[in-house]
């Protein structure tokens, strides 16, 4: 071998044409699909909202107020303060998202469940519930007994003594059940207080929880407790304002509550980042700044579609009058349905064949087909539901029974496969770690894997719910309604969605003034809750990652 | 299923199995560690036990005696079955489903293997450290308490959960803040969490599974330290790669190699002075493996 040889002058070069233009490629297959759907998102919310028809003045005074001191404020702490910047950006997205959810919950309350109703549901859930966590705090008792406790409990508390088996015992009502009796009180509290008490003090314990991972115990409380005093303030203030106590009270208590509490603990805990509040401080003040001035100056805004009046009004022929609220209510309604079944379900079926079932040819037979379940069409989902529910068993067409069962069906085996994904990834050690300090397969799920899996899991049905509220298949299937000029009263009652309204529009009520415009306000508004949902699944994901 | 029944407390066992009981009963007399030489018992014995995964076979007819607190070194070129062995005593093997143990193991004179024989309940007596440190995504009390928590042990944790920090000499690092996450912790702190929390139910034999392998030399002299001292209480069963540490921590050395066999059992001075064959020696210096 010739070493003397072994002189070097450069390394030469390597090609990397192929490389480029396949990265190039790349980039360009990634920008068409982002970029045609931006374009149509900006076309359809041009309809929607037709921005140019506001007077210039209107754009020119906004753009003083709001545009150019948050973009101000925006540049500055996104180039000094990257952490702070995010604090103010949270803020804001806090704000607005639960903004949109307090919008469908005041509906609920205000249209659909009154604030007895609610009260008493909640009471008799409740009540049995802290019994039994009673008496196994204090009692050593058996997980068979606690369970027949348990049983007796819920029954006494949903139906009284003896309730249904009156007639098996023989004797009239001898005690009410806590929902009845709570309805029979003779003076009740007014309803914001109701709710108050069954609504709010819920959320503020779940918002304490979140507060003490960033302040100490007493500081947590001493917030939540001011937060407490001002949705109470609110909701007494809130008819001077011309708006009732109900949805004022679930305004306060889903938006106020949230969001001042993670501004004062974020402001206590990283005073580094206070500054980031100068952003929602930017874009709400300037709002209001610039909504008070265009009515001093008497500019016009845009004639846009999506406005009070078309979200709190039903169909109408004329499409100027006409609204989305009965859809919006129904989705809502389905959406809670929908969650309610799949839930448990889809969670308790991955929750098994991830950590209990034997690995067979029985159970990879069942894996595969809940993949290809997941790819099945949405008409054939309806079909199923059409054939199951309605014919089968009866029930009545497109209720919002049928269509949560439908819809829930549709989406179950994609709740199972992403809560299959986010339970395996909790690392094998970890399982490992507690059966071998002697755990149980079920302490094991109950302790390690369902807390570091939860927020996956969570993830992942709120993504599923977001199919679901777009289907509009299914719901013609099983005999939906194009159109309802009512929020449904009940579980049992005919229910409408904003995917079916939209749809019904641009077919049967086809004028041009329907489709050039209420057809994109419509879909305006279900990618606005299309996307605020999407956006507390991703917050979940990244929070707990 | 007995799977939920807890230790009372500290030294008694489980009440249902009268062998076990009357066993405990007589080591739990106090003697200095010199006398226990001398006289010590035997807590597991292993007679013919084979192991294989599907057909391949792991552990080839192992026989043996580990004596009652004292350190049991297992060494051996990789994939020669310590950790399988390992696995064997506590039925941690039953979890993959591939494998399949054959023979006799006894811990206190109860085949483990016996169809009674409830796996949970023996894993509660028989703690267990992992080669990586796995400290579950709770806080350092959380951690520790956990073992006492599953078995439903009743009343107030706290001073366990101190007693097994101390022991497991992490006490005077973290006593300020036990209530936050056992994951923020060093890798040499996580794994002396895992050892408490191993000890804290009080089990009767601790198995490690090269608990220093992913440590820096100063954390695992603290670990080193610490198994000296858990022997004065605990039977500790530990698998090292590390020659010089099972020359300086172990009482018995068990040699296992390649196809699962034991080659050489015993004293751990004798081992490494006189081993027995060439294959061993040829091991022990490093030759290969
Ligand atoms: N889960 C398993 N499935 C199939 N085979 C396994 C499994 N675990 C171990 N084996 C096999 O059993 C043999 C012994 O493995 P084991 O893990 O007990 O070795 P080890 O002595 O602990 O090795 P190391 O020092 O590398 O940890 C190896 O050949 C390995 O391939
Ligand atoms: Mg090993």
């Amino acid at each position: 071998m010739a070493t003397e040889d072994r002189t070097i002058d450069g390394f030469g070069q390597v090609s990397r044409t192929v490389g480029t233009v396949f990265r190039y490629l790349l980039l360009a297959a990634t920008l068409i699909g982002i970029v045609a759907l931006v374009i149509l998102l900006l076309f359809v919310a041009n309809d929607a909202i037709q921005p140019l028809t506001a007077d210039p003045g209107w754009h020119l005074t906004f753009f003083a107020t709001l545009v150019v001191p948050t973009l101000a404020v925006g540049g500055y702490l996104a180039s000094r303060n990257q952490s702070a910047a995010a604090v103010g950006v949270g803020t804001i997205g806090l704000a607005v998202v639960t903004t949109m959810f307090a919008g469908g919950l005041s509906l609920i309350f205000v249209d659909i469940v009154d604030s007895i109703t609610w009260a008493a549901a909640v009471l008799t859930l409740a009540v049995p519930t802290a019994a039994v966590v009673a008496i196994a705090r204090v009692s050593n008792r058996s997980p068979l007994e606690l369970l027949a406790v348990a049983v007796i409990l819920y029954y006494v508390s949903l139906f009284g003594v003896p309730g249904p088996l009156r007639s098996v015992v023989g004797t009239g009502q001898l005690l009410p059940g806590v929902g009845s009796a709570v309805a029979s009180i003779p003076v009740l509290p007014v309803d914001w207080m109701l709710l108050f008490a069954t609504f709010t003090l819920p959320v503020a314990v779940v918002v304490r929880y979140y507060a003490r991972q960033l302040v100490d115990d007493r500081t947590a409380t001493a917030i939540v407790a001011v937060g407490l005093v001002a949705v109470a303030i609110a909701a007494t203030a809130a008819p001077t304002a011309g708006i009732t106590p109900v949805p004022a009270t679930v305004l306060a208590s889903v938006v106020l509550l949230p969001t001042m509490t993670y501004v004062t603990t974020t402001a206590l805990s990283r005073p580094h980042d206070r500054v980031g509040l100068a952003l929602p401080g930017a874009v709400f003040g300037g709002s209001l700044l610039g909504a008070v001035a265009v009515r001093t100056l008497g500019y016009a805004g845009p004639q846009a579609w999506v406005d009070w009046q078309f979200l709190t009004s039903a169909h109408s022929r004329n499409a100027i009058d006409a609204g989305l609220y009965p859809a919006i209510g129904g989705s809502i309604l389905l959406m809670l349905t929908v969650a309610v079944l799949s839930f448990p379900l889809g969670v308790g079926a991955a929750i098994y064949l991830e950590e209990y079932a034997p690995d067979n040819k029985l159970t990879r037979l069942i894996d595969v087909n809940i993949s290809n379940l997941a790819g099945v069409p949405s008409v054939v989902y309806g079909l199923l539901g059409l054939g199951v529910f309605v014919r089968y068993f009866g029930q009545p067409s497109g209720t919002v029974l049928v269509g949560g069962a439908t819809l829930a069906l549709l989406i179950l085996p994609i709740v199972i496969i992403s809560s299959r994904e986010a339970i395996r990834s909790v690392p094998n050690e970890l399982r490992q770690a507690s059966y071998g300090m002697g755990a149980t397969r079920w302490q094991t799920v109950k302790n390690v894997i369902l807390p570091r899996s939860f927020s996956g899991v969570l993830t992942g049905t709120i993504l599923a719910l977001g199919r679901a509220i777009g289907e509009t298949a299914p719901l013609i299937m099983i005999g939906a309604p194009d159109v309802l000029f009512s929020l449904p009263a009940d579980l049992s009652s005919k229910v409408s969605a904003m995917p079916l309204q939209v749809f019904a529009w641009s077919s049967l009520y086809a004028t041009p003034e329907f489709y050039q415009r209420a057809v994109p306000a419509g879909v305006v508004v279900l990618v606005s809750v299309l996307l605020s949902m999407n956006s507390v699944a991703i917050v979940l994901r990244n929070k707990f990652e | 299923m007995s799977g939920d029944d807890g230790r009372t407390d500290g030294g008694t066992v489980d009440p249902t199995d009268d062998d076990l009981a009357i066993q405990t009963d007589v080591s739990a007399s106090v003697q200095s560690r010199d006398q226990r030489v001398a006289s010590t018992e035997t807590v597991v014995r292993a007679e013919n036990v084979n192991v294989f995964y599907n057909d391949a076979q792991a552990l080839n007819d192992i026989s043996l005696e580990i004596p009652e607190n004292r350190v049991t070194a297992m060494i051996g070129p990789s994939g020669c079955g310590k950790s399988t062995f390992l696995r064997c005593i506590n039925r941690m093997n039953d979890l993959i489903a591939a494998a399949r143990v054959e023979g006799n193991l006894f811990l206190r004179n109860k085949n483990v293997y016996d169809d009674d024989v409830d796996p949970v309940a023996l894993r509660r007596r028989v703690g267990m450290v992992f080669q990586t440190p796995n400290p579950f995504p709770k806080s350092i009390y959380e951690n520790v308490a956990y073992g006492l928590e599953i078995q439903g042990v009743d009343g107030d944790y706290d001073e366990i959960v101190e007693e097994s920090l101390r022991r497991a000499a992490l006490w005077d690092e973290v006593k300020d803040q036990l209530h936050e996450s056992g994951l923020d912790l060093s890798g040499g702190q996580q794994q002396r969490l895992c050892i408490a929390r191993a000890i804290a139910p009080d089990p009767e034999v601790i198995l490690m599974d090269e608990p220093a392998s992913a440590l820096d030399p100063v954390a695992t002299s603290k670990i080193e330290d610490l198994i000296a001292d858990l022997a004065e209480e605990y039977t500790v069963i530990i698998v090292t790669h590390n020659m010089q540490q099972a020359a300086r921590i172990s009482d018995k050395t068990a040699v296992f190699l390649t196809g699962g066999e034991l080659v050489e059992f015993g004293d751990t001075d004798e081992v490494f002075k006189n081993p027995s064959s060439d294959r061993v020696e040829d091991y022990i210096t490093g030759k290969f493996g």
